[in-house]
């Protein structure tokens, strides 16, 4: 049973593709996967794709008060939903599988409620997020991923990075931790498809694509990209497509307009999986500047579409790119670095290849998700090997 | 017959009435062959401890320190208020008759308990956030009245200790008059009349 906030078609962060791969994943693996997640409009409530049995509960759409209570109410539903599920189809199911605290409420109280192991995926961690914890709402979110964590079997993480990251934070046990890396599915990059046509809707032929795909909140590190254009743009004729939204967009679109760039910079919001596909296709280059970055999943799609990928050496990308074999990796917060990775990467035509033949080698050797989904597996049967000998069985 | 009472508040912790009512209410039934548990919060008095009168108790603490407001607090506890009844649950073989919830803190964890596990439940209204709040206007109290809704939503039977609260939860909630007992605190009927309710209950989500 698995606990995911966003599940296709609901995308909003790095959760929802990888609740999606590694559900479809494990069902090939012969796991029986059921996946409870937030509604989404037009989506079904209940659907089966390829194996995997998706529930889509009511989220609470009342007006919260912010973001964070809005979150433990629609826990109450989830949890709600969840266990009239679980009771419905009978004793079946074997263990919890939650990812974030988005879902901590929802997991933890199912556990005890039908005694069954619970295992937790760590995307991210607040103190990480933001840099430290300056609110009552952040030590609040923070308390409550202490508390997931120490409730879970174990606790699954993307990198060696996001291990000691989390170790560190919540002061868990070596023996408690495991590392599974985040995959990619290079199969939805097999497009044939002319896209001529589809480039020259966002950029001139002679301009290069410099493309940025994530929120635009602090730590994606949106700012420093933007503080680069014009450095950029000394030396390379360049359109930078920004997709996503975020909090931070109002005060970027304003950097843009007083530096006259309006023009050279588009902010294009939530795009859907297919435009995003055949863009990241086009892009001459991937920018990925996070100041704090668990895994780095947009590297990896950057890779698998064979775009080139400039990332700042920090967290999960430092593990992902190697630098000058399969990426460029720049000093985190620093636009002259980023602005350098950039134009060295658009001057060199040869070069821009040599990446690109590397990296997609190695997404398909590391970052398979059928190999990941055993690997998960793997770590479901030894929880459940331990868990058979506790008294909960 | 085996129950378990929800309420947030329970002698060390008393806020308002409640806290007294319910000891007084858990003392009488234990005298009346109830095997009473009781479950709620305390921070200073955390774990199980049964008491002279035969009342088992479990205090249950927040794993969560800090808060933003009552309701997260509220929503983080319910986790171990469901924690605590199911350990319960499972120590009495499966058999616990039904759960008693005062007021709307602890609904949620009575609904996932009475979806997950077939435990019915009882609502017992202290009061209700329209009366507390004069008027629903802010998302903070449509939340707590929301939580009411689901508490009569969801529960078997929901008491009430006057005819005009009864009338208040039908004008509000829009509630059937058949789902609501009136049970006042007149010594000679109270304990007859919970436990009257209480058999009604017990028999399972089925019961009428």
């Amino acid at each position: 049973m698995m606990l995911s906030w966003e599940f296709p078609p609901r995308v909003i962060g790095g959760i929802s593709p990888h609740v999606n791969f590694l559900s479809k994943s494990l069902a090939k693996q012969g796991v029986k996967v059921y996946v409870v997640t937030c509604d989404f409009p037009d989506a079904p409530s209940h659907e089966v794709i390829e194996g995997v049995e998706v529930y889509r509960i009511d989220s609470y759409k009342n007006p919260a008060p912010d973001f964070a209570t809005w979150v433990y109410l629609m826990n109450l539903n989830m949890q709600k939903e969840t266990a009239a599920l679980t009771r419905k189809i009978g004793d079946k199911i074997d263990l919890l599988h939650c990812h974030d605290w988005l879902v901590a409420n929802a997991g933890i109280g199912l556990k005890h409620v039908f005694r069954k192991p619970l295992l937790v995926t760590m995307h991210s961690t607040e103190i990480g997020r933001r840099d430290g914890l300056h609110t009552d709402t952040e030590k609040m979110i923070h308390e409550t991923e202490a508390w997931l964590t120490y409730e879970a079997w174990k606790v699954i993480c993307c990198s060696d990075y996001m291990i000691s990251h989390v170790k560190w934070a919540f002061g868990l046990p070596n023996d408690k931790l495991a590392m599974v890396p985040n995959g990619v599915n290079t199969k939805n990059y097999d497009i044939d498809d002319d896209l001529k046509d589809f480039r020259s809707k966002f950029a001139l032929p002679e301009e290069k694509i410099v493309l940025y795909v994530g929120r635009l909140v602090y730590e994606k590190g949106i700012h420093v990209l933007i503080n680069a254009v014009p450095k950029i743009l000394e030396k390379v004729n360049a359109k930078f497509i920004i997709v996503g939204s975020g909090y931070m967009k109002e005060q970027l679109l304003n950097i843009v307009r007083s530096m006259g760039l309006e023009h050279k910079v588009l902010f294009e919001g939530f795009m859907d999986e297919k435009t995003l596909l055949k863009l990241q296709k086009c892009a001459d280059v991937s920018v990925v500047p996070s100041l704090f970055e668990p895994f780095g999943i947009v590297a990896l799609e950057a890779m698998a579409a064979k775009s080139p990928v400039v990332a700042s050496d920090t967290g999960g990308l430092s593990e992902i790119i190697e630098h000058d074999v399969t990426g460029v990796k720049v000093y985190p917060n620093n636009p002259d670095s980023l602005a350098w990775g950039i134009n060295k990467v658009l001057l060199d035509d040869t070069y821009r290849q040599r990446l690109r033949e590397n990296a997609y080698k190695k997404v398909l050797e590391k970052y398979d998700w059928e190999k990941i989904a055993q690997q998960t597996k793997r770590i479901y049967e030894s929880v459940l090997g331990e868990y058979s000998k506790s008294f909960w069985a | 017959m085996r129950i378990i009472i929800f309420t947030w508040e329970y002698p060390p912790r008393v806020i308002g009435k409640l806290s007294e009512y319910v000891k007084a209410l858990s003392d009488q039934l234990a005298s009346n062959h109830v095997e009473v548990n009781v479950v709620t919060y305390d921070d200073s008095v955390t774990g199980s401890a049964k008491e002279p009168t035969g009342v088992q108790t479990v205090r249950v603490s927040n794993p969560v320190r800090t808060h933003i407001g009552v309701l997260t607090w509220v929503l983080t506890l319910n986790q171990e208020v469901e924690r605590a009844a199911a350990n319960l649950y499972y120590e009495a073989k499966n058999q616990i008759d039904l759960i008693d919830v005062y007021d709307w803190h602890f609904i949620p964890a009575a609904v996932t308990l009475k979806n997950g596990l077939g435990i019915p439940f009882v609502y017992s209204v202290e009061s209700l956030e329209d009366h507390r709040s004069r008027g629903i206007t802010t998302p903070y109290t449509m939340a707590i009245r929301s939580i009411e809704w689901l508490g009569f939503y969801e529960a078997q039977k929901v008491s009430a200790k006057s005819e005009w609260m009864r009338d208040e939860i039908i004008r509000i909630y829009k509630v059937p008059k058949e789902k609501i007992s009136v049970i006042s605190t007149e010594p000679s009927s109270w304990i007859k009349e919970i436990l009257k309710l209480y058999s009604a209950v017990g028999g399972g989500l089925n019961s009428k």
